[in-house]
C-alpha cells in the first residue's frame, strides 16, 4: 500500500495558496507547478512518491470527501460544509494557523429583538404567519447551515444560494439573514449586520487534513512533523 | 437489489388492485397525481429541513422541482386545480411511487396506496371512515395481526386554550410542542422555574419595562435613529416593537401557574387503551374546564363511531404525545404497525386529520381533510412473513 503514490492537492489561488506554500517552503519542500506556470499538476522537491494537484480550496474538500485525493490543505470550513460527518471521514493532521475565520448567523441590526438563534426561530414563525412567506437565509455553506438550524431547532426558513457578497443580501432585498464567514466582522459592521449571542457555527482556519484511513502512516506523520516545526 | 423481476412486479400489483378496489368501492375517486411537483410548495410548508431528505433539483428553465415526497400534497395539489371551491367536497384514493432520501437507507423509492377526504362537514365521521376504511383494506389484503395507535393534537391545543395564560405564550407552547426538549425548557421558563437567559438585547427590554406597543415603537424608532440604522429585512418597525413588548411583559406576568403546568404534565403522560385513556383525559377534563370538555367530549364520540364501525376499540392504544414528530397534522393522528424483526415495531399505515395543509399551499382557506397512507412494500413484506 504504502508504494502507491499519495495524492496531495494544495491550493491553487488566492492568499490560502501563498501561505501554503510559504510554510512547505519554510519546511524545506519546494513545490512547483508542472509546465506551465497554470498548471494544474506539480511536483514537490524533499518527499518522495507524492503527486501533487493544485485545486481551489474548495474542489479540495470535495476531492477529499470523495477519496480522490489523500490528503491537502483547505480550510475547515469548506470540510465542515462539503461533508456532513467530516470528523469520520478525514483526519485533521495539522491547524496551520492561517485563514482564520468564523462561519457565522447575521441578521439585520435593525432587528432589536433577535439576540438568539431562538429568538430567529420565533421571528420566522411569525413571519410566515404575517408575511405568507418563509425568512430568506442567504449563504454558500447550504449544508453547514441546514446541520446548525437544525440542531438550534429552527426549521422555518429557505436558503438562498449566495455566490457571492452575501452580506449585501439583507440591504438588497434578496434575504433577511446570511451565514457568511467573517474574519474582522468589519464588513457586517458597514452592511449594518449583528452577529447572534449564539450564531457562531464555526471556528475555521486552514488545515492539512488526510483521509482517515491514511492517518497515522510515517509519511503524514513525518510531513506533519517538518510542517509544525516551522509553523 | 434494483428493479422489481416480473414476479415481484405482479405481486405488488395485485396488492395495489387488492387495496385500490377496496377504496372506490367505498366511493373514493382514484385518481393519479403527478411525481413530478413543484419544490416551492413542500420547502415552503415544511421549510428547508426537508430539503435533505427530498429529491430536489432544478429544471431547464431554472425552476426547482422535486420528486413528490409523499401523495398527500399532490394529492391537495390536484383538488385544488379540479374544483371550483377549494372547500367543495372530495375523496380520493391514490397509488404510486414517492421518493424519500434517507442516508444509508434503500431503496430512497417506495410506493403507497391512500386516501384522502377534503370538505367533510362532520369531521369525526369522517376521521371513523378512513381510520375504519384502511384496517378493512388492509385485512381484505390480508393483514391480520396490527396494533392502531392513536393521538389528538386537538385535544393538546384545548388543553392550553383552557388554562390560563397569554395567548402569545399557547402560542410558544404550541410551536415547541414537536420538540419536547425545547417544550420542557420553556414551561420552565413560564413557570418561573427556569431563570430567562440574559442577551444582547436584554438592556433594550430593561428600558421598555412596561411599556405598550405605541411607546414601545417610539423607542425602537429612537434607537435605529441614534444608531443610524436602516429599516432592512422585510420586518416593519411595528412587528419589531411587538415582539419587545411582549419580551417586557413576559418579565412582568405572573409565572404560569405550578398547578397547570401540573396539568400539562398530567396530560401528556397520558397513555393506555383507547377508552381507559378517554377515561383520564375527561377525567383531567372535569378539572380543567373550558374548551377541554369539549375535545374529551370529541374523543368520547370517536370511540362510540368506531365501535359502530366495529372497530376493536379496546385494543387501540391512545398515546397523548403521539403525533409529536408528524408536524402537519392537526387533529386526529394514527398509527398501524405490526411487530418489526428486532422486536420494535414497523408502521404499515398512516394517517389522520391536517386541516391547515390546504390554506398552506395556498386555498386561501381553511379546507377540512383527513386521510391515511399505506406503505405498500412494508405491507407486502409483511403479508409474506418477512417483515
Amino acid at each position: 500500500m504504502s508504494k502507491a503514490p499519495l495524492m496531495m492537492a494544495l491550493p491553487s489561488k488566492g492568499r490560502i495558496m501563498e501561505q501554503a506554500q510559504g510554510l512547505f517552503a519554510r519546511a524545506g519542500f519546494k513545490v512547483a507547478r508542472a509546465g506551465s506556470a497554470r498548471g494544474y499538476r506539480g511536483t514537490i522537491d524533499g518527499m518522495s512518491g507524492v503527486e501533487i494537484a493544485f485545486l481551489s480550496s474548495t474542489e479540495i474538500a470535495q476531492a477529499l470527501k470523495e477519496g480522490t485525493t489523500d490528503i491537502g490543505v483547505t480550510g475547515e470550513d469548506l470540510l465542515h460544509e462539503a461533508i456532513a460527518d467530516a470528523d469520520n471521514v478525514l483526519d485533521i493532521t495539522l491547524r496551520l494557523g492561517f485563514a482564520p475565520a468564523e462561519v457565522i448567523v447575521a441578521v439585520p441590526k435593525c432587528w432589536l429583538d433577535v439576540a438568539t438563534m431562538s429568538d430567529l426561530d420565533e421571528v420566522s414563525a411569525a413571519f410566515y404567519a404575517g408575511h405568507g412567506r418563509r425568512l430568506r437565509v442567504a449563504t454558500k455553506y447550504s449544508g453547514l447551515t441546514r446541520r446548525f438550524f437544525a440542531e438550534k431547532g429552527v426549521t422555518g426558513y429557505r436558503i438562498v444560494e449566495s455566490l457571492g457578497a452575501t452580506e449585501g443580501a439583507p440591504a438588497a432585498g434578496t434575504a433577511e439573514v446570511i451565514v457568511d464567514i467573517t474574519t474582522t466582522g468589519s464588513t457586517l459592521e458597514a452592511n449594518q449586520l449583528k452577529v447572534l449571542d449564539d450564531g457562531i457555527i464555526l471556528k475555521s482556519e486552514a488545515v492539512l487534513a488526510c483521509r482517515k484511513s491514511l492517518a497515522g502512516q510515517p509519511r503524514i506523520i513525518d510531513l506533519r512533523d517538518r510542517l509544525e516545526s516551522v509553523l | 437489489m434494483p428493479g422489481k423481476t416480473s414476479g415481484e412486479r405482479r405481486a405488488l400489483d395485485a396488492l395495489t388492485a387488492t387495496l385500490t378496489s377496496e377504496f372506490e368501492t367505498a366511493g373514493f375517486d382514484y385518481i393519479s397525481p403527478d411525481i413530478l411537483q413543484p419544490a416551492d410548495v413542500f420547502l415552503d410548508r415544511s421549510g428547508e429541513d426537508i430539503r435533505s431528505r427530498t429529491f430536489v433539483f432544478t429544471d431547464p428553465e431554472g425552476r426547482e422541482q422535486c420528486l413528490r415526497p409523499d401523495l398527500t400534497v399532490p394529492a391537495c395539489r390536484f383538488h385544488l386545480s379540479h374544483v371550483a371551491d377549494p372547500a367543495d367536497e372530495a375523496s380520493y384514493c391514490y397509488s404510486g411511487p414517492a421518493f424519500r432520501y434517507q442516508p444509508g437507507q434503500y431503496p430512497h423509492e417506495f410506493h403507497q396506496a391512500g386516501i384522502e377526504w377534503f370538505g367533510a362537514d362532520d369531521a369525526e365521521a369522517a376521521e371513523a371512515e378512513v381510520l375504519a376504511l384502511t384496517l378493512q383494506a388492509l385485512k381484505a389484503a390480508g393483514l391480520k395481526d396490527y396494533t392502531v395507535r392513536l393521538g389528538d393534537l386537538g385535544l393538546f391545543h384545548a388543553l392550553l386554550a383552557s388554562l390560563d395564560m397569554p395567548e402569545r405564550w399557547r402560542r410558544r407552547l404550541h410551536h415547541h410542542f414537536w420538540r419536547p426538549r425545547a417544550f420542557r425548557a420553556l414551561l420552565q421558563t413560564l413557570t418561573g422555574s427556569a431563570k430567562r437567559r440574559r442577551t444582547s438585547i436584554s438592556p433594550l427590554i430593561d428600558e421598555l419595562a412596561d411599556a405598550d406597543l405605541a411607546t414601545a415603537t417610539a423607542l425602537v424608532e429612537a434607537e435605529l435613529d441614534q444608531q443610524g440604522l436602516e429599516l432592512v429585512g422585510d420586518r416593519e418597525i411595528s412587528e419589531i416593537a411587538g415582539r419587545l413588548a411582549e419580551k417586557a411583559a413576559d418579565r412582568l406576568e405572573s409565572p404560569l401557574a405550578a398547578a397547570d403546568s401540573a396539568q400539562i404534565d398530567d396530560y401528556l403522560v397520558i397513555r393506555g387503551a383507547l377508552p381507559d385513556a378517554a377515561g383520564e383525559v375527561g377525567a383531567l377534563a372535569e378539572e380543567i374546564g373550558g374548551n377541554m370538555i369539549h375535545a374529551a367530549q370529541r374523543l368520547q364520540n370517536r370511540i362510540e363511531l368506531f365501535r359502530q364501525k366495529e372497530l376493536a376499540v379496546d385494543e387501540f392504544e391512545f398515546v397523548a404525545v403521539f403525533g409529536r414528530s408528524l408536524e402537519y397534522y392537526t387533529g386526529l393522528v394514527f398509527q398501524i404497525e405490526i411487530a418489526g424483526p428486532d422486536g420494535g415495531t414497523r408502521t404499515i399505515a398512516g394517517g389522520g386529520r391536517y386541516d391547515d395543509m390546504m390554506s398552506d399551499i395556498g386555498a386561501g382557506k381553511r379546507v377540512p381533510a383527513v386521510g391515511c397512507a399505506i406503505y405498500t412494500e412494508r405491507l407486502q413484506l409483511a403479508l409474506e412473513g418477512r417483515s
